[in-house]
This record gives structure tokens, sequence and C-alpha cells, in this order.
């Protein structure tokens, strides 16, 4: 619960000292943000300005924006890695969740005796090391073909977040009051009618938190994408890499790069920060 | 499910009666498994085949650089494995650092989440501001804090530490332990810090108001009441939290390319494999080691935060 | 025909050594109100969710007129409940709430709207059709619970303390209004309470368990005047008979300095089995203060306005023992007086094992 400027007098704090606290955290968020506030800046930047000592104060251009979107033939586009980001992240975060309700469901309202078991196993799948598994990945990919498409990512990075997904969810689910699901039961619904109109309105705020973790982490992958995909089908944060050379310093054609690369998460983040705390609050801890 | 319609009058005799509940609560069996299914067999085919394989790759003598193998050698990359020197420094570097980035993301989450339960003007922009880090991409968090924050030539910290007149820090190449640590602590907070505020937010007001009746102070409200309630909450970031930040990968890749006291255990599996090394066998060996490991520490963990578990028995 | 019998009906939870509900054996009438009644942890509950179909049998069958529902689905058996808490969907609307049975049944929209206007104008809920269930108090959501579940017409009517969450006063005006729709619409309905006062008014008969099994059911009043044991002496009428151990003396049962005549056939069932681990009971009303009697203290005077409850204690087989008395309400006593018990009605023995023993006439019949 916040407490209004009110409930604080009646409290015995006082204006002043909430002000000062208001001002203090001002200063720390400015102070977190700054790291990307400065890679913003240095986006506008010229390469000559930004490779030398840091200033505040400068010409703004927008060449070095121009570069970073410019296609090179051969070299994976800017146009393209978007698109390919938003096809697998979009396609795997539906998928995750198709998967993911119906596995919560079963684990809380009328769980098997072993659910404990299987939460712990879903959670296990974590703990190998993604660079352990890329080889025999790889080898998959490479006998079925799909190594440079899209099936390919949509594919890990649907394995990659199920775990996650079915942990949220199963204790989302499990804030539903069993009595509400006996009432569906009584209704008439089965399973499908069950999830639909009862239980999914209701945990709507934890889906959407759900969901935006997963679009986070699968839109921000970079070692399976780089591996797997390095040529077709790459995704952003591959592009973003290959801003970085070492044949001379393009400080600020990367951090236009990387401005671009992280701005949909980022908005993403923005907009449903509000709904990520209702649904974490909703009972992601139970 | 069909109702059955039986003809008036008296009850099935006992046996034919009983066979009928039976088969009735193995149905009910499968329907209660059924949703779990799909998500259960992707799972396996995804992840647990490449483990398996991993496993035989482990008891394979394999390796590219010079060309070797596959031949089959048993255990002999486990044996020479867990006492190899380096292994073991990895793993030492793996604990420390998330343990290190958890804790400190904790706390600063924590800290960042009490600052933003109160009510001030510019409060959403705040958080928004916040959570920022999260978002980002390791890649580019790694690549922004080495080259404009810690580098010795263009970056900020060292701008402000010249223009006090000291001499600039080459962060990353000094510190390159702590300094990936920074970086992840800058990025992992928010989460902690929206994990507790979601516990903040829920907490009960008429138990906050019985204490200030009983006249207790700020502190004591909070270390009495506030911290004991967010426990759960705190459990759960530092679960979420050691599950992802273990498999750091990105940002050493990054900033230090597994420089000294840097390289966590997927690093040096990388090292081992794809990453110069080129064997296969003993790569696939050491995260076979790391798998058994995680899963025995984890069971144990999991027992001791059993509250994340905690839940009404099913009926 | 929509008549229920439990047979033999009995489910144990798993992880538990009895039986929550054990081997019930219960036939309710076609258009009856039966209440199932008992203490927490009686099975009453247990029993319901065994006919609406949330919990399964492990032994016996459940017969909703010539069909063996036993191994139905909740939604194949055309049963409604109310539950305790409601459990109205939050996040629909009063008409979306109580049309969603029809939904599920594919009734047209048209059809559907017509049937919901027509049981919010049953229970008064026409005005706040659009409204969702945090708009709504207490009264109202029950009301709504009930629309949904009468907009279905179904065979049987199930109701899980409806009025438990409900304040006293609106509890007593919401009793009535049930019974009377029940009665208006004739449908068979088994209701659960743990409050012995509602049971008696509500039902038609009434189903006492405790522990899972089924102490008797009868109609309100057959269970008032002659109680088959001890607990359902106990649990039936408010206050609580008066039940003491006692004795006998010449034939006689002992009341303190009293001695009080036995029933021919008691008495015969006394003498052949022996007088021993006896209990008497006797209700507040069937005692009163005067002059005449058992030498008594007042301890404690419960003045309701209508009448007088008074708590004595007198001494009886070489015991103190308290007894609760009714008394007019103009009659003035007070804590510390002394006065005496006088036995005016029935008095009822109950055996060793807890049995009450017949009377001659209850024999014959």
């Amino acid at each position: 619960m916040t407490l209004t400027a009110r409930d604080k007098q009646l409290r015995g704090q006082s204006r002043w000292g909430t002000a000062a606290l208001g001002l203090v955290t001002w200063l720390v968020a400015a102070l977190f943000f700054f790291p990307v506030f400065w890679m913003v800046l240095n986006s506008f930047k010229t390469e000559l300005v930004a490779n030398t000592k840091p200033v505040l104060l400068f010409e703004p251009t927008l060449d070095r924006w121009e570069a970073a979107i410019d296609s090179i033939p051969g070299l994976l586009s800017f146009s393209e890695a978007f698109f390919n980001s938003f096809l697998i992240v979009i396609v795997s975060t539906v998928l995750v969740l198709v998967l993911a309700i119906p596995a919560a469901y079963a684990l809380s309202i009328y769980p098997i005796k072993a659910w404990r078991d299987a939460l712990f196993f879903f959670i296990s799948t974590k703990f190998l090391p993604i660079v352990a598994a890329i080889l025999p990945l790889w080898i998959m990919a490479k006998e079925l073909g799909l190594l440079n498409t899209h099936l390919v990512l949509i594919i890990l990075y649907t394995a990659m977040n199920l775990p996650l997904a079915v942990w949220m969810l199963r204790s989302f689910f499990g804030e539903v009051p069993r009595e509400l699901i006996e009432a569906a039961q009584m209704d008439g619904t089965g399973l499908y009618g069950q999830i639909k109109d009862v239980m999914l309105p209701i945990v709507a705020p934890g889906v959407a938190a759900t969901a935006l973790l997963c679009f986070i982490f699968a839109w921000n992958e970079f070692f399976l994408a780089v591996q797997l995909n390095p040529v077709e089908g790459s995704t952003v944060p591959v592009w973003v890499s290959t801003n970085v050379t070492t044949r001379g310093n393009f400080m600020a054609k990367l951090s236009a790069a990387s401005t671009l690369a992280v701005l949909p998460v980022v908005i993403a983040g923005w907009i449903a920060q509000k709904k990520m705390i209702r649904g974490l609050s909703m009972g992601a801890v139970k | 499910m069909t109702a059955q319609a039986e003809p008036t009058g008296s009850p099935d005799p006992g046996a034919e009666r009983a066979a009928k509940i039976a088969e009735f609560q193995r149905r009910d069996k499968w329907r209660r498994r059924l949703p779990l299914l799909p998500a259960l067999l992707f799972i396996i085919v995804v992840t647990q085949i490449p483990f398996i394989f991993n496993i035989w790759y482990s008891l394979q003598d394999w390796r590219i650089v010079p060309p070797r193998g596959p031949d089959f050698v048993g255990l002999e990359n486990y044996t020479e494995g867990y006492t190899n020197q380096f292994f073991l420094q990895s793993v030492g570097i793996s604990i420390t650092m998330t343990t290190a980035a958890v804790l400190l993301s904790l706390l600063v989450g924590t800290a960042l989440a009490l600052l933003l339960d109160r009510q001030f003007l510019g409060r959403g922009i705040a958080r928004t501001l916040l959570i920022t880090p999260f978002l980002i991409m390791p890649v580019v968090a790694g690549l922004l804090w080495k080259n404009q924050i810690f580098s010795s030539t263009f970056g900020v910290l060292n701008a402000i530490i010249e223009a006090f007149g000291l001499d600039a820090i080459p962060f990353v190449e000094r510190y390159p332990f702590w300094a990936i640590v920074t970086v992840l602590v800058w990025q992992w907070s928010p989460f902690m810090m929206l994990i507790i505020l979601a516990g903040l937010q829920g907490q009960p007001t008429d138990i906050l108001e019985a204490a200030r009746v009983d006249r207790a102070s700020s502190r004591g409200i909070f270390t009495q009441i506030t911290l004991p309630m967010l426990r759960p909450y705190m459990e759960l970031g530092i679960v979420l939290g050691a599950i992802y930040l273990l498999q750091v990968f990105d940002h050493i890749e990054v900033m230090t390319g597994g420089g000294p006291g840097s390289t966590n255990v997927p690093y040096f599996v990388y090292q081992r494999s794809i990453g110069g090394g080129w064997d296969f066998g003993q790569a696939a060996a050491y995260s076979t080691i790391v798998v058994i490991a995680s899963i025995i520490i984890a069971t144990f963990a999991l027992r001791v935060l059993s509250s994340l578990f905690q839940r009404q028995e099913p009926v | 025909m929509s008549e229920v019998s439990y047979r033999d009906a009995t489910k144990t939870y798993p992880g538990t050594d009895a039986p929550a509900v054990n081997r019930l054996n219960l036939t309710i009438d076609d258009g009856e109100l039966l209440v199932l009644v008992g203490p927490s942890g009686s099975g009453k509950s247990t029993a319901l969710r065994m006919l609406a179909g949330l919990e399964a049998c492990d032994e016996g069958s459940i017969f909703i007129g010539d069909r063996d529902v036993t191994l139905a689905q909740p939604k194949d058996r055309d049963v409604a409940m109310i539950f305790q808490s409601y459990a109205l969907y939050p996040h629909m609307t009063v008409a979306q709430n109580i049309g969603f049975p029809l939904k599920q049944q594919k009734v047209p929209k048209d059809e559907r709207a017509r049937q919901v206007r027509e049981a919010a104008r049953i229970l008064d809920l026409e005005d706040y059709l659009d409204r969702k269930p945090k708009q709504l108090s207490g009264g109202q959501r029950q009301r709504v619970a009930t629309g949904r579940a009468i907009v279905r017409h179904p065979q049987v009517f199930l109701m899980d303390e409806p009025l438990s969450n409900l304040d006293a006063k609106l509890r007593v005006q919401t009793r009535a209004e049930l019974a009377d729709l029940q009665a208006r619409l004739g449908v068979t309905t088994v209701y659960v309470t743990h409050d012995q006062v509602e049971a008696m008014t509500m039902g038609h008969r009434v189903a006492i368990l405790d522990y899972g099994e089924l102490q008797q059911v009868a109609r309100p009043g057959e269970l008032y005047r002659h109680p088959v044991n001890l607990f359902v002496a106990g649990f039936i009428g408010s206050p609580a008979m008066n039940l003491i151990p006692t004795d006998t003396e010449d034939g006689m049962v002992v009341f303190g300095t009293s001695r009080i005549e036995m029933d021919p056939a008691v008495a015969a069932t006394v003498s052949r089995a022996g007088a021993k681990d006896l209990t008497m009971g006797i209700r507040p009303q069937g005692l009163s203060l005067g002059s005449e009697g058992v030498p008594a203290e007042v301890v404690v005077v419960e003045e309701l306005g209508s009448e007088t409850f008074v708590f004595v204690e007198l001494e009886h087989l070489g015991q103190i023992v308290r007894g609760r008395v009714r008394v007019d309400a103009e009659y003035r006593v007070s804590r510390g007086d002394y006065t005496n018990v006088e036995v005016l009605g029935p008095v009822h023995l109950f055996g060793a094992d807890g049995l009450r023993l017949k009377t001659a006439t209850e024999q014959g019949d």
C-alpha cells in the first residue's frame, strides 16, 4: 500500500521528509538510467566526437543512424534482423502460452500427486548451460535442415521460456478460488471453457506479465541466435554484434544500432510495467 | 463425459460396480494429466535429447584440433575433469559471481522498491527509468559499460575521475570480475525491485495500522513486519535470479573474453569446445558434472526455501 | 421424477483413516427441501458435493430419479449449486453471471436474455443486471448466485450454507425468501447448514450427520420430541437440552432430590439391561423455578425479553450439576438467589450406548 501525503501526516512523517526522499529517488533513478542515456546520446555524435574524450555538448547528427540502418549486401540488414526477431519472438511467445496455460492448469487445479516434481523437472531443464547443448543442437539442426531458419529459434526459445511460464502461470492460476472452477464445472463448462471464460480473464495481468518476460528473454537472446542462424534468419542481437569490429572504432554507429536494438523491448516494458507489478503481486510468490 | 443411464432399481452387484469405479478413477487420472502433456513432451524432446547426446559425447575422446576420435573412453573425461584446476576455478567463479550478483541485486532492488513505495511527483517516470536496465540486451549492456563507461579512453567514469586529477582506472582490465558483476547488478536490480514492489504493495494495511497504534517505530515496523512479509518475495527473486545468473555468458564474452578471474562455468565450457579448445568430449563431461551438481544443490536449496512450493494440498 | 437417493454412499479422503461420509443411505422425495445439518466435520458438505459430482464416491451409489449418476460429471447430472462463497465470476456482470450456464447449453442469445430477465425479476435484481459482483452487497450477491442456479431449471438444487456469510438479520429474512422460492418452484432441494435453527425452520425434513454417519432423518417436530440419541438430543433445540448423567432408585429416575416416574416400557428396558450409565434429558422448557422441587442456586440469568433462561446449580447424586431453566420474562430472579427446580415437561432417558429408550407409545408404532 502506498501512503498518501495525508496518511503520512497522520503518521507523523513530515512533508519535507517525503519531498526529500522523492528527490533522492529521482536522483537514483537518473543515475541508474544514465548509462542508457549516455548511449543514446552518443548515437547522435559523429564518430570523431564519440571516439575521443566524452563530452555532453556537441553538434548532433543523424549520420550514424543512417549508417546503422544502411544495408550492406551480403551482411545482415537492419530490416531483416528486426523482421526476423519480431517473427521469432512473437511466435515463440504465443507457443509458450499455448503450451504453458493448460500445463499450469493441470498443475494447479486438479494437480497430479507429483506436481512438485513436474515443476522441478521443468526448472531443472535450465540447469544445462546452453553452451553445452549447442553442439548436439547444432548437429540436430543441421540434420533436420533447420540451420538458418526461423523455426529452430522459435522451438528453442519456446523451450527456454516454457519453465518460467509454467511456474508463473501455475501460481497465478492457484490464486483463482477453487469454488469458481467448481461453479464453472457445474454450469456446464469443460476444460477449455473453464480456462477461456473463467480463469484467463481473472489472471489476465499475470498472463501479461509472463508474456512480457518471455518477450524480453527471447528478444535479448544472443548465443543460440549467433550459433545457429549466423547468416540468414538472424536476429537483432546478432545484428548489433556485427557493428562491433576490431577494425577502427565505430562507437557512435554501435550506439545507434544498440539503441534501435533495445527499443522494442524497452517500449514494451515501459507500457506494461504496471501490469508486470500487478501480475507479480497476484501470486507469483505462493 | 456421458452420464450412465441405468434401468431402475437395484445397483449393480459388487464386483461390476467396483470395476466401474476403478475404470472411472483411472480415466479421471488421465483427464488430470492430459493438459500437462503437450508442454511436458515438448520440453522433454527439445531439452533431454541434447542432454542425452551430451552425456554420450562426454564418454568419448573427441577433438577437432588436433583431430581425434570420436573414440569411446568411458569415464576418462570425468576423472580428468573434476580435478582440473581451471575447471574448479571456473566453478568457484560461477558460485561467487552468481552469489554476488544475486545478493547485491536483491539489496539494491529492495532499496529501490522501498524508495518507490511512496507517493511522490513523477513516481511513474522514476519507475520507468529504473526498470530500463533490465530490458537492455545483455550484449548491448556489456558493450555499453565496457566502451562507454569503464573505458579508460572514452569512458564516462574515467572522465570524471580524471577531472578530479586522478589517474584513469582501466576497470575492465584491472577488475574484470567486479566489472562484470557491476553490469549484472545494474541489469538485475530492476527485476528484484519489481518483485519486491509487488510484495510491498500486497502489505495488509490493518497490520501496519495496528503497529502504529502500538507506537512501533518505523524501523521496528520495517524489521518485524515488513521484512518477514517480504521473505517469500525475496526467496522468489533469489531463486529466479540464481537460475538465470548462473548461465551468464554474453557479458563475459563481450567484456572480458574470459580474462583472469571472470570465467564462469558456461564460459569455461565454451572455451573448451567451440570457443577454441575444440575438445568436445571433455567439454561435454564438464557440462554433465555441472548439471548433476546443480540438480543436487537445487533439490536441497528448494527444500530449505520450501515456502515457494507451499500450497494447500490438492483435494 | 426427481427423487434423490444416496445408497451406501461412502467417501474417505486420501490420507485420513475414517470416512468423511460413511455408508450414507438417504432418500429425498421429489419436491422436498431436505436439510443436512451437523457440526464441522460431520460430512454434510462432503455428502452434498458427492451429489454434485465434485467429490467421487469411493463406494456406494447416488441416484437422481432413475439415473445412476455416481460416475457422471457434474454438468451431466442436471443439478445446480449455490456455493457458500457464492462463487460469482468477478469479471462478468450480473446478467452474464446468471446467463452463463445457459450460454454453455448453447441457448440462443434472445432466449437467454429473456430467461435472465425472468430470473432477475423473481429475485428482485432487475436494477443490477449491469453491475459487477464487487459492486454488490452480500445479500445481492447471494441472490445472483441463486439466480444462476434457478435459470437452469435443474432437477435438483444444492445449497451449501448459502446464508452463512450474511449478517444475522439478513439471514433470517433471506431464509424465508429461499424457503418460499423453493416451495414455489417445487424443485427437490438439498440444503446444508451447521445452524440447527436454520435447519428446523427451513427443512421439510432434517437429516443430522455426525462424523460422517447419519444419526436421524425426520421432520423437525419429530426430531425435537423424539431424538434418537444423545447427539441429536443435544444438537436440536436452542437452547440445548439439559443432559445429566443419572441413576435410578426404586424404579424411579433420580434428579437431585426429586424422583421421577418412568414410562413402563422404559422401566422395563432399564431393569432388563441394568441401570448403568444412564443420562436424563430435559429441555429448559420442561423445567420451572419456584418453591417446590430440587433446591438450587442461581448462577447466570439470560434475559431475552420474550423469555428468560436461568442457569442453576444443584446437587445431584453427590455432585454439583448445572442446568438451564426457562422462565417467563416477568419472573424476577438474580444471581445468588436460592430457589427450587421443578420438573414439568417430558423427561428422556438415554442408555449407556447413547440411544434414547423408547416409551410404550413409541414402541407400539
